[in-house]
């Protein structure tokens, strides 16, 4: 009994070690590092991963070389016509070869043909069949990241095109089930692996990067991923592969601008939003039909409510600024062209992303 | 007759520019980064004179930085690197290869070198170029022709 006691008590000074070694300035002094060149690590992008703003790269996220750990935390503002969203997240990179990455991301609607389906049903006691919020739903999801560097170099090996080359993926989980189960998603939670090749042509001051990512997300799983039949039936929820490229001109050490693209699926295309038997009828437009007549003067019927409610998906453009004034901060802003996102039509507007590195 | 002395002294006048091109003492290569550099580049860097200014900025920067002026301090002679380094660099941006240090792997085997100290050195290359008012793109053609020697100089 006295022998187990004191190895007890030896365990909890051994963790006690441990920890304030941790914490304690010395051992940190030997780990952590900043030697890496001005923005080589990538900025903080909407999956979390080290990269361009929605494209992640094959560099490790922050200013660390091979010999210790750095990393950061980022803030994301985007303003669409008819959504706003927010990423908040942070970022580590392990010796320049392998990183943990997490993002918090919430995504507001403004939508009158959804907040007066959400009235409806809240009206009819509906309400927590659909998810929705006549004040405006809300999507939310967290996004775990990893990502582990293979072989090549961006930036030394000028004088090889061999690329720096990574794998990474993403535990994606939507928290807002009802809401995405409305949009006809067959899952509120997957995951997506992505391979990543970049490489820095000095000759031409010029970074170019080409991925590609194996998923089934709608909207980078924001409204779900595959989908389903009104009804959650037939569902579908195959993965495929999609390209994404990115490209970033040097003006100066800190200061770059360039583009991206990233290819998005398709899988809620003319799915229309499932309210159940609120539009199920063909033609009459359900149980809405007189409601909707009473509460909008008979502007819109309840069939082109439900017509206005199809869904639609594009590919994701964006052209970008990025700037480090030193290597603890770094600003990128961005205009996107994200084209259809769910119900809504053209929806293009401005990023605004802060890093901050350590 | 006169075609064949012709040849003669054109062959005559070749070899002896293939001598100068490839004396005997030079202990490092030019390097081959892919795209090439520009061709102008030695020229936009200022020439001769420039590439001396430039690794004088250079040295300036680096005997500032806490992180690696010490090694410079202890292990190499700032006046004699200034004027090695001004043959690399004419070298690499495309001049003749007048080098006549050691190479590259030779003259960093014991130091220890690490990537955030060479790293270091970069930063001090860019910084150079700002203060010798060289472009960042002219200054890059520099850093694409210096970048494959990484492997040589960071050993640790």
């Amino acid at each position: 009994m006295k022998g187990s006691k004191g190895s007890g008590t030896r365990w909890i000074k051994g963790l006690a070690f441990v920890a304030l070694s941790m914490v304690s300035s010395h051992s940190w002094a030997g780990l952590y590092d900043d030697g890496k060149v001005f923005l080589t690590g990538g900025v903080f992008t909407v999956d979390g991963a080290g990269g361009g703003g929605a494209v992640p790269w094959a560099t490790i996220t922050g200013y660390e070389t091979r010999d210790g750990i750095n990393g950061g935390v980022g803030f994301t503002y985007v303003q669409l016509p008819n959504y706003s969203l927010n990423f908040l997240g942070g970022s580590i990179g392990f010796f320049d070869r392998f990183e943990l990455s997490y993002v918090n991301t919430k995504l507001s609607t403004n939508l009158g043909n959804v907040d007066t389906v959400a009235l409806v049903a809240s009206v009819l006691n509906l309400d927590n069949n659909l998810g929705l919020d006549p004040n405006g739903s809300n999507l939310h999801m967290e996004t775990y990241g990893a990502k582990l560097r293979l072989f090549g170099d961006a930036v030394y090996t000028s004088d090889s095109y061999l690329p720096q080359t990574a794998i990474g993926a993403f535990y994606k989980v939507n928290s807002t089930k009802e809401f995405v189960k409305t949009l006809s998603a067959a899952e509120d939670k997957d995951w997506e692996a992505y391979m990543a090749f970049t490489k820095v042509f000095f000759r031409y001051s010029t970074l170019v990067n080409l991925t590609v990512r194996y998923t089934s997300a709608n909207q980078i799983g924001l409204t779900g991923f595959g989908s389903c039949d009104n009804g959650h039936r037939n569902c579908n929820n195959d993965k495929e592969f999609r390209v994404e490229f990115s490209t970033a001109y040097l003006l100066q050490k800190n200061f770059a601008i360039g583009g991206e693209y990233q290819q998005h699926g398709n899988q809620q295309k003319n799915k229309p939003v499932d309210t159940g038997d609120l539009l199920a009828g063909d033609g009459n437009g359900g149980l809405l039909n007189p409601i909707v007549g009473g509460l909008v003067g008979g502007v819109i019927g309840a069939t082109n409510l439900r017509d206005s409610l199809v869904q639609n998906e594009s590919d994701w453009y964006d052209v970008f600024a990025a700037y480090a004034p030193s290597k603890n901060y770094s600003i990128t802003i961005a205009y996107l062209f994200l084209g259809d996102i769910a119900v809504a039509r053209e929806q293009n507007g401005l990023y605004l992303s802060l890093h901050a590195t350590f | 007759m006169k075609a064949f002395t012709r040849n003669l002294m054109l062959g005559a006048a070749l070899s002896m520019s293939a001598l100068v091109a490839t004396p005997s003492f030079a202990a490092e290569e030019k390097t081959q980064p892919i795209l090439g550099i520009t061709s102008s580049a030695l020229e936009e860097f200022g020439g001769r004179e420039g590439v001396r200014a430039w690794v004088e900025s250079l040295f300036y920067y680096i005997m500032l930085d806490n992180r690696i002026a010490p090694i410079f301090r202890e292990f190499g002679n700032v006046e004699r690197q200034t004027f090695l380094n001004t043959q690399l660099e004419i070298m690499v941006l495309g001049g003749p290869n007048e080098y006549q240090g050691a190479s590259m792997s030779a003259a960093h085997a014991d130091l220890g070198i690490t990537m955030a100290q060479f790293n270091a050195v970069v930063e001090a290359a860019y910084n150079a170029c700002e203060r010798n008012v060289i472009k960042y793109h002219t200054c890059n053609q520099l850093i694409n022709a210096l970048a494959p020697f990484t492997a040589d100089i960071v050993t640790r």
